[in-house]
């Protein structure tokens, strides 16, 4: 199948996201997400860390090369961590990770940040769908093996 | 003497200021450091031949009072040879090294406190490997029939050993491929204020040209270093004339300027990004050699790159040096070594650049020209 014909959404094709959850907070919004019935596509695949701060770039590369389509990061709102500042270590590592996808030239749809409180199922939900409809458009990512759909 | 000044000085030894690079002032003041036992250590560069010398660690001032002289095809780096070995050591340094040890110094691995870092003013060094190959391709004389090298009104010189001079202009031979490395073309620390003591021929004016050393002491123990090796007579300072100070400094200003605009050839915005990485990097063969000679990097033998020094899967980028990428962003100096050593030739220092130079000037920091933590290890980042 050609790049073009997977990227076509009439072809139904889904891109792959990973989401990084931290436990206190987007990964329960995720949960009251599903619980709330939000419709979500089934794009996402949920990562659950114990705090954003544990997010090593290494983790987002290695999800790029493993075929990930675009890669969401994700923790408390700054100020509520669990660890009182872990979401300020994940702004600095963030920053320098961005800067090494976007100079490779990836999209910048394909690597997220967002604060989700554990509250805000609605917020994680519509996250998701807004990114899937992003990456439908813009296809499958570069960096995505041979033979990994 | 104190922080600020400046003298022109140069060995009283007679044969370290003949062989010198400019007046032996810095190999007599290494020497003077451990005889005076300032330092219990000196890093010199041993030479082997015109274009190739290796760097040692001495406590024998003889060995030091050899050392007299500028390789300019030697372009070595010394801060990993003293990092984690706790000395209490003097060493010559250009820009290149002075950051590098800075930057060691930050990550624990030398103790900047015993550490007194002559440094050397830099116009650029070349690859020895190259500098043969420009020799018979340009100057069209045989490596071995070489005695001597200097620069001179922007002209690389070679003298052989029939007593005859070669010369060429740099601009020449950069235009095709030969002269200083790429990267220090862009280099644009061309004095190291940020070293304890800066020394160079510029600035060195009338019967003294050639034969002085122009120093600038940047902190209190290069001031230390310099009054030692004055009170123990190996060296001998003056003031400088009004006429050396201000060439000095023009020349230091063109010479940054030059810098820059090199910069701005070499990284021009680049579409296709990603097939330019991959088509750059298809050939590494992950012999992880650019990773030990990085000068900034206090990794260990196993660290977090070299575990991912394997191709046995699809992935279309090396893991190996995205992680490198990621590290090396605020502290990547733009010293060159990694592409020296690259044994399939990949211009690394220039990639490593193309991810370094976007975080330095966003974040505004200059890795190894002051103490600043590198952000990377701050907790918190101010907006
Ligand atoms: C690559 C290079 C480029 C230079 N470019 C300029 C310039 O453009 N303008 C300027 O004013 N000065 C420049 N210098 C400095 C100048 O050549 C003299 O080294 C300086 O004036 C000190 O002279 P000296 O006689 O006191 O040093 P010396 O007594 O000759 O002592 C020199 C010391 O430097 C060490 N050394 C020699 N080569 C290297 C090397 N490649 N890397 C590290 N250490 C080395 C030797 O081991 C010795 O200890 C450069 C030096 C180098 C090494
Ligand atoms: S990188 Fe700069 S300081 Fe280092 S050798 Fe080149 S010009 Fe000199
Ligand atoms: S990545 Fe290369 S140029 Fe940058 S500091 Fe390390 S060896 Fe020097
Ligand atoms: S030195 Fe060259 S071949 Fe060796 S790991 Fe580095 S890039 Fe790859
Ligand atoms: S606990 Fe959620 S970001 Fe730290």
């Amino acid at each position: 199948m050609s790049t073009d014909a997977k990227s076509n959404p009439s072809n139904g094709w889904e891109p792959k996201i990973v989401a990084f959850c931290c436990n206190w907070c987007s990964y329960g919004g995720a949960d009251s997400a599903g619980m709330g019935r939000f419709q979500q596509p089934a794009s996402a695949r949920i990562i659950r860390v114990m705090c954003s701060g544990r997010i090593d770039p290494l983790h987002v590369f290695n999800a790029f090369l493993e075929g990930a389509d675009a890669v969401l990061v994700t923790g408390c709102h700054i100020g509520d961590c669990h660890y009182v500042n872990g979401n300020d270590k994940t702004k600095i590592k963030y920053k320098y990770l961005e800067n090494v996808v976007r100079e490779l030239g990836i999209e910048k749809e394909r690597l997220q940040l967002n604060w989700i409180s554990a509250s805000e199922g609605e917020k994680f939900a519509n996250f998701i769908r807004d990114v899937t409809a992003q990456i439908k458009k813009i296809g499958p990512s570069p960096l995505k093996p041979e033979g990994v759909v | 003497m104190q922080k600020g000044e400046m003298y022109v000085g140069w060995s009283t030894k007679e044969d370290v200021r003949k062989r010198g690079g400019s007046g032996g002032l810095v190999t007599s003041m290494l020497a003077a450091a451990l005889e005076k036992k300032l330092v219990d250590a000196v890093v010199v560069l041993k030479k082997i031949n015109e274009f190739e010398a290796v760097p040692i660690i001495t406590s024998d001032v003889n060995e030091v009072l050899n050392s007299a002289g500028s390789l300019h095809s030697v372009p070595s780096n010394f801060a990993k040879l003293i990092a984690d070995r706790n000395l209490k050591v003097a060493l010559p340094a250009k820009g290149c090294d002075t950051r590098a040890i800075i930057e060691q110094g930050k990550r624990n691995a030398i103790n900047l406190d015993n550490t007194y870092i002559v440094g050397l003013n830099c116009g650029g060094s070349m690859h020895p490997v190259v500098t043969r190959e420009m020799l018979e391709v340009m100057y069209k004389i045989k490596p071995e029939d070489v005695h001597g090298e200097e620069i001179e009104k922007g002209k690389l010189i070679f003298e052989t050993k029939d007593g005859k001079e070669h010369a060429i202009t740099i601009d020449e031979l950069e235009e095709k491929g030969y002269g200083r490395r790429e990267s220090c073309r862009y280099c644009t620390i061309k004095v190291p204020n940020n070293s304890d003591i800066a020394c160079g021929n510029w600035g060195v004016t009338g019967d003294l040209a050639g034969k002085a050393t122009f120093v600038e002491i940047n902190s209190d123990k290069g001031a230390k270093l310099l009054q030692n090796a004055v009170d123990a007579g190996y060296v001998q300072v003056q003031k400088p004339d009004e006429k050396g100070v201000a060439m000095r400094a023009k020349i230091k200003g063109v010479m940054e300027d030059l810098g820059k605009k090199w910069k701005a050839k070499i990284f021009v915005p680049m579409d296709n990004r990603l097939e330019f990485f991959r088509k750059e990097l298809e050939n590494c063969i992950d012999c992880g050699a650019c990773k030990t000679v990085c000068p900034t990097c206090s990794c260990g033998e196993v660290s977090k790159c070299t575990e991912f020094h394997m191709r046995g899967d699809a992935y279309k980028m090396s893991m190996y040096h995205l992680v490198r990428f990621t590290h090396l962003a605020d502290a990547c100096i733009g010293c060159g070594q990694c592409s020296d050593v690259c044994p399939v030739d990949i211009p690394l220092t220039r990639l490593y650049m193309m991810f370094a130079n976007p975080i330095q000037e966003q974040l505004k920091y200059e890795p190894g020209m002051d103490m600043r933590k590198p952000p990377y290890f701050e907790v918190k980042l101010n907006d």
